[in-house]
């Protein structure tokens, strides 16, 4: 878990001739304290102190935490099932998925001559809240032709 | 049929109930929710209202669905349940709708210390129930009681926000935009709404909730068919006796969102002259 993370260049759509853009976090951690992910691109120096007024903020996402575990050891351990015949609900804590909804700042980035941009995430919880609360698999640049939306369910 | 073989007499037809903004209660409205929920807290049984929070996070299991496909049915059926349960206490109560887009503040009822009656409000705060204040693994206590810290983080969503998502047409992008926005009301009204083993506690919690459900129900209005795919319509939400499909139609469910309403008896009515619309 780390409190600030910065993505490899992500390469950007060679015109803007689409009418969405999202950025699309997968398998997002929410086992510990609540948070805010504020997003920058290309700003590796953003911290803490860096706001939404930057003029690279792109938007933020919020997670609601379980805050920790509460069980016995071994209780929030993610199980592997591959039983077919497993029934039971789905672990409390399989991972989150986020969509940020990018366009204009996508669209200027591309207008810039920008070829590829970075993300920078900056977790945010409360006050007296532990703040290595960020953990993700897979930043993904998504456009779309439709202004009204993404599939997530053939992600 | 009856034992002559005529028609029984039809049942009279069951009016849906509204669930109500919070800044429109009329004084009756808001004195029954208040009744519903000191009773319900009155119940130390699975009537009352420490088990139905406690459904939502600690004792365990902790039973809620976040971050998951079934965010918006499983919280649904929820505030289903835990409104038939007030209804039993209070017949016709609903639960009133937080629009934080709209007041950028906890709503006036939740936060004043005194009721009219000098009671103590009891949607100020709530007691925690004991089983649930001690986190075994991480060797957190939580508190014996709700409360708030608004505004040290997290965000009150726009309405400008609120309308961007509900422009998506995909059922998924919908509900996990909704329920980012979600999570930043929880970490925006603080405490222990912050944190998923308590925040049910917290009397603000349904309130919050059925905002989030009625922006369900707005969508689906915008997006006419549109709803979760097929194979998630089966699944069920447990520990409930309910589905996904069950939770699609709030007509089915008998309750609808209305700013506010009043009403008044008519001349054949038996009421006793209690009537709160």
């Amino acid at each position: 878990m780390v409190d600030r993370f910065t993505s490899a260049p992500l390469e950007l759509p060679g015109d803007d001739g689409f009418e969405r853009a999202d950025l699309i976090f997968y398998s997002i951690d929410h086992s510990g304290a609540s948070f805010e992910a504020r997003l920058f691109h290309d700003s590796p120096k953003a911290d803490h102190t860096t706001t939404g007024d930057d003029p690279h903020y792109l938007g933020s996402f919020f997670i609601f935490g379980h805050g920790g575990c509460a069980g016995d050891p071994g209780h929030c351990d993610l199980p592997t099932r591959t039983d077919p015949y497993d029934l039971r609900p789905p672990h409390q804590l399989l991972p989150a998925i986020r969509v940020v909804t990018v366009t204009d700042q996508i669209k200027q980035l591309i207008t810039s001559g920008q070829t590829t941009f970075t993300v920078t995430v900056v977790a945010h919880t409360l006050e007296d809240q532990p703040g290595d609360v960020l953990a993700f698999d897979t930043i993904r640049l998504a456009t779309y032709a439709d202004a009204a939306g993404g599939l997530l369910a053939n992600a | 049929m009856s034992p002559a073989g005529s028609p029984s007499p039809p049942q009279p037809l069951v009016a849906v109930r509204h669930r109500r903004d919070a800044r429109h209660l009329t004084k009756g409205q808001l004195a029954d929710f208040r009744a519903a929920i000191a009773a319900a807290q009155a119940i130390k049984d699975d009537r009352g209202y420490q088990y139905w929070a406690g459904i939502h996070g600690l004792p365990l299991p902790i039973s809620c669905t976040h971050h998951t496909h079934l965010f918006l049915p499983w919280h649904r059926a929820y505030l289903y349940l835990f409104e038939k349960a007030l209804q039993d206490l209070v017949p016709g109560v609903t639960l009133p709708w937080w629009d934080w887009t709209a007041t950028h503040a906890l709503p006036q009822i939740y936060t004043t210390a005194k009721q009219p009656s000098n009671k103590p409000n009891v949607l100020l705060r709530s007691p925690i129930q004991q089983s649930a204040r001690h986190d075994t693994a991480d060797d957190v206590i939580w508190p014996a009681e709700t409360y708030r810290q608004p505004g040290g983080g997290g965000a009150l969503p726009t309405a400008a926000q609120l309308s961007a998502v509900l422009k998506n047409k995909d059922f998924f992008t919908f509900q996990t935009q909704l329920e980012s926005l979600h999570d930043g009301v929880h970490m925006w009204v603080g405490g222990t709404m912050g944190a998923i083993p308590v925040a049910a506690y917290d009397p603000v919690f349904w309130a919050h909730h059925c905002m989030i459900d009625r922006a369900w129900y707005l969508w689906q209005l915008a997006h006419p068919g549109a709803q979760p795919p097929a194979n998630l319509l089966p699944r069920a939400l447990a520990p409930f006796s309910m589905t996904v499909k069950d939770t699609l139609d709030i007509a089915d469910l008998g309750y609808d969102y209305a700013a506010g309403t009043v009403a008044a008896t008519g001349p054949s009515a038996n009421t006793g002259g209690h009537q709160h619309g």
